[in-house]
């Protein structure tokens, strides 16, 4: 099941995590994860409330130290005891974090001045600062918005701000934590279609954390987690059609895969298992209505 | 609603003033109340009411604005006026009621005292707080004092500070509305009773509010240090300000005008 | 129509005399039936949680009038706390109202202020608890240190435990997974149908909404542009994308087998529904049809 890796960016062996409760008792949150992420490729993380799946971003970029295990990141051994505050700031460069709550991740009242940030704290050039600035507008399709106030924004539009926040940091990954659970459905669509073209386009590595299962279809790679374990970790399409063993760990399948599962286990329909878009169900509907 | 409160006083313009580095605002201002502060003949104190109109006319401040912020003042004015006609004595005496007797001093020092007020209210607010946006002064304060840095005074962690504020309390401000409401929804009752049962009816509004503040707080200090923030130290900025030649004349007429106010003082004493 | 709660030729400004002011609602008139679930539905920026503000009086209107049982709640505007205790609204992420030391007393906190008695207080918020999915072994903790799937469920039983006879609930599941989606839509869809009463349930989720309404309310900028049951709105499904709605996937699906020539009939919201079709649809070419 797990996928074939060559080129890692990430690497994780063993990964545990526990939280204490308010009597000292250590609430296991991640048990012993064992995965790793290609360099470039799109991952989509899916898991319900409470899976882990939030506390594994944490402890990717070093907000949170795992219990024990081994965890790589960018090539930089996380656990090794001698890890220098300027590792961890390198790393956090390297691999940028879009957060859930867009309001909360903003620092500046002015858009540009917030997408600045970053690249200011890393001491770059005014100049190359101001062309990473109008490249990130543009890459996030906002550059029209560069001097309003944040406050003005709707929220599809400040978490593209915050997303253009990471990308003038040149990340070589960015982890998206939820990045579109506060959005509407039109902020959703835009955050979505600005994630997949940084990876398509840019070729930057994107680790998506989300419970929206229409979102990991764009995905290369699927990975459900539940109880602090990976559940399953395969294509979408391979993923998907487990309808049963989702709905079993409080994930729903999108509509179409449902249909399509259920035609083919209850009415014996002759479709492929693996169907994720809607224009190949249609095609293989159509295919078996025609030879009636 | 809460949030149409602006904030600060700045307006939005394009005029001279407007368009000076916030650096060299902040000097002006000094060298303006300097001025202010020399002026002590009636030829000086009329020159600078004078400063104090030139400056409103070319900040195009709709002067009503300005004014208005006055009128804040005015019982202030009126008062310390008041104390100083009837308590100043001198040699020239203007009217004798009874026991009150009113010199030509009192009067024209209580003149002069609302002169320095409006000029410096006038003043300061068009050549600074009308003109300049909140975050343009935060900016500009920091570099004016980045030489304190050497003297281990926070000056980046202040304006970072500033920026953040200014940043928030929009958001706040729509947070507490939001929760205003919510109670209200729940049957609070904000608007009778007594003053302790009013004073109780904020908790609900306060608790949360706080719960708010502190989470966003932590929220955003993450989301700094995933910014590879680390304080002030290496760290650069995206805009120069770059001082034109509109910034040095506006300081050469600053100091020409404290000029002529020591020299009026020196010629007349 | 026998309508519990109607807007009649409602407007409604923010901030009017200051420079910000702005229409939110122009001449809007629409009613909500009685002893049912309402879906109103409508992109960001329709008018839906000014709607909501003005069904309970926390608004009122600059012009036009709310009716609740056919009266006007601004009648007698200093009894308007009273049409708050009839109408009630949960505010979306309502987790941030929560405040007191307990979830009981939190919950007991909108009941307290309707000055019932202590035994009536206790009933209501163990009925609501139970209506949102709330067990009672959580009633001593202090709400903070909730999740935030439970907080948002305390929050709605706030409100719920005031028993009014009117409930509006704004976006109750934003932000949360498949699995609380369903106990909290499910939980009201269950408080519905034990008391009731009318409810109303702002939402752009149409997967959601085609399940638990029992009729839709499609806004367009201030407007009733479709009303009737989920069957009747998503046979208008090119309509609902006119208006920035997006529609359910499955009925987006079958649109799609129509163009392909396959012969479905269009309305369909939900997987059980396009699996029957799609079989009627092949079982008539196999007979021959």
């Amino acid at each position: 099941m797990n996928q074939n890796v060559t080129n890692p960016i990430i690497e994780a062996k063993d990964l545990c995590f526990s939280y204490k409760n308010e009597d000292g008792i250590p609430l296991p949150v991640i048990r012993n994860l064992t995965f790793s992420v290609e360099r470039g490729s799109f991952v989509c993380i899916l898991g319900h409330n409470g899976s882990g799946k939030s506390t594994l971003a944490k402890l990717l970029n070093l907000v949170l130290t795992p219990d024990s295990g081994s965890l790589s990141v960018g090539g930089i051994d996380v656990m090794r005891d001698d890890l220098s505050d300027d590792d961890i700031y390198n790393l956090r460069r390297r691999i940028g974090m879009v957060f859930q709550n867009p309001d909360n991740q903003l620092v500046a009242t002015i858009v540009e001045e917030d997408i600045a940030f970053g690249p200011e704290n890393l001491g770059i050039a005014p100049d190359e600062i101001r062309t990473r600035v109008d490249e990130a507008l543009r890459a996030v399709n906002m550059t029209e918005f560069a001097h309003h106030s944040p406050s003005q924004l709707s929220g599809g539009q400040k978490q593209r701000i915050a997303i253009a926040g990471i990308i003038a940091m040149l990340p070589d990954c960015i982890i998206f934590d939820e990045s579109t659970a506060m959005l509407d459905p039109i902020g959703r669509a835009e955050v979505m279609d600005t994630i997949e073209s940084l990876n398509r386009e840019r070729g930057i590595t994107v680790l998506h954390i989300t419970h929206y299962m229409d979102e990991a279809v764009r995905a290369d790679r699927v990975i459900v987690m539940n109880h602090g374990e990976i559940f399953l970790d395969d294509t979408p399409g391979a993923v998907f059609a487990q309808v049963e063993a989702l709905q079993s760990v409080g994930l729903d399948v999108p509509q179409v895969t449902a249909l399509v599962h259920k035609l083919r286990r209850e009415a014996g329909f002759e479709i492929s298992e693996d169907i994720l878009h809607s224009a190949d169900a249609v095609k293989a509907l159509k295919e078996l209505y025609e030879s009636i | 609603m809460l949030k149409d409160i602006t904030l600060g006083q700045y307006f939005p313009g394009n005029s001279v003033l407007h368009r000076l580095d916030p650096r060299m605002k902040i000097f002006l201002i000094v060298i303006y109340i300097i001025t202010i502060f020399s002026a002590s003949t009636p030829i000086s104190f009329a020159l600078v009411l004078l400063s104090a109109f030139v400056l409103l006319l070319l900040s195009r401040i709709p002067p009503k604005l300005v004014l208005g912020s006055l009128k804040a003042v005015f019982f202030i004015m009126a008062f310390t006026a008041i104390i100083n006609i009837f308590w100043t004595t001198g040699d020239r005496l203007l009217l004798e009621a009874g026991p009150i007797k009113i010199y030509w001093e009192g009067v024209e020092y209580a003149i002069f005292m609302i002169v320095r007020v409006v000029a410096l209210i006038v003043g300061s607010s068009v050549l600074l707080t009308y003109t300049t946006s909140p975050i343009a002064l935060t900016d500009g304060l920091e570099r004016v004092l980045s030489p304190l840095k050497a003297l281990h005074i926070p000056v980046h962690e202040f304006s970072m500070m500033m920026t953040i504020a200014l940043r928030f309390i929009p958001t706040l401000i729509e947070e507490t509305d939001k929760i205003i409401s919510a109670q209200k929804a729940r049957g609070t009752d904000f608007s009778s009773g007594s003053i302790t049962q009013r004073a109780r009816a904020l908790i609900p509004v306060m608790v949360p509010l706080f719960v708010s503040a502190f989470h966003r707080a932590d929220e955003l200090a993450v989301a700094m240090e995933c910014r590879c923030y680390r304080g002030g130290e290496g760290r650069t900025r995206m805009t120069r300000l770059h001082l034109r030649s509109t910034d040095f004349f506006a300081l050469a007429a600053h100091l020409l005008f404290l000029g002529v106010i020591i020299a009026l003082n020196i010629l007349f004493s | 129509m026998n309508n519990k709660i109607s807007l009649e030729h409602v407007t409604y400004r923010y901030s009017v005399g200051t420079p910000f002011e702005k229409t939110a609602l122009d001449d809007v008139t629409l009613g909500f039936e009685q002893g049912i679930i309402t879906g109103l539905m409508g992109h960001t920026g329709s008018g839906k949680s000014t709607i909501a503000q003005l069904l309970n009086g926390l608004l009122r209107p600059t012009e036009g009038r709310v009716l609740l049982d056919g009266e006007d709640i601004w009648a007698e505007p200093k009894k308007i706390g009273a049409v708050r205790f009839r109408v009630g609204l949960v505010f979306q992420y309502p987790e941030y109202q929560l405040f007191e030391e307990s979830v009981e007393r939190d919950i007991a906190y909108g009941p307290g202020n309707m000055g019932l008695s202590q035994e009536e207080i206790t009933e209501r918020v163990h009925n609501a608890a139970r209506f949102a999915g709330i067990s009672p072994d959580l009633f001593d903790k202090s709400p903070f240190e909730l999740s935030g799937g439970q907080k948002r469920r305390v929050a709605i039983a706030g409100v719920m435990a005031m028993e009014p006879e009117i409930l509006v609930l704004d976006e109750p599941a934003a932000g949360l997974d498949p699995a609380g989606r369903r106990e909290i839509l499910g939980g009201i869809r269950a408080y519905q149908k034990e008391k009731k009463n009318t409810i109303i349930i702002i939402s752009h989720s149409m997967e959601d909404m085609a399940i638990y309404a029992d009729k839709l309310m499609v806004l367009d900028h201030g407007h009733v542009s479709r009303y009737g049951t989920p069957h009747e709105v998503f046979s208008h499904a090119e309509e609902l994308k006119q208006v920035g709605l997006s529609r359910p996937q499955i009925t987006k699906f079958i649109m799609e087998l129509q163009r392909a020539g396959i012969p479905v009939e269009g309305g369909i919201y939900s997987v059980d529904e396009a699996y029957r079709e799609v079989l009627r649809a092949f079982e008539k070419k196999r007979m021959g049809g």
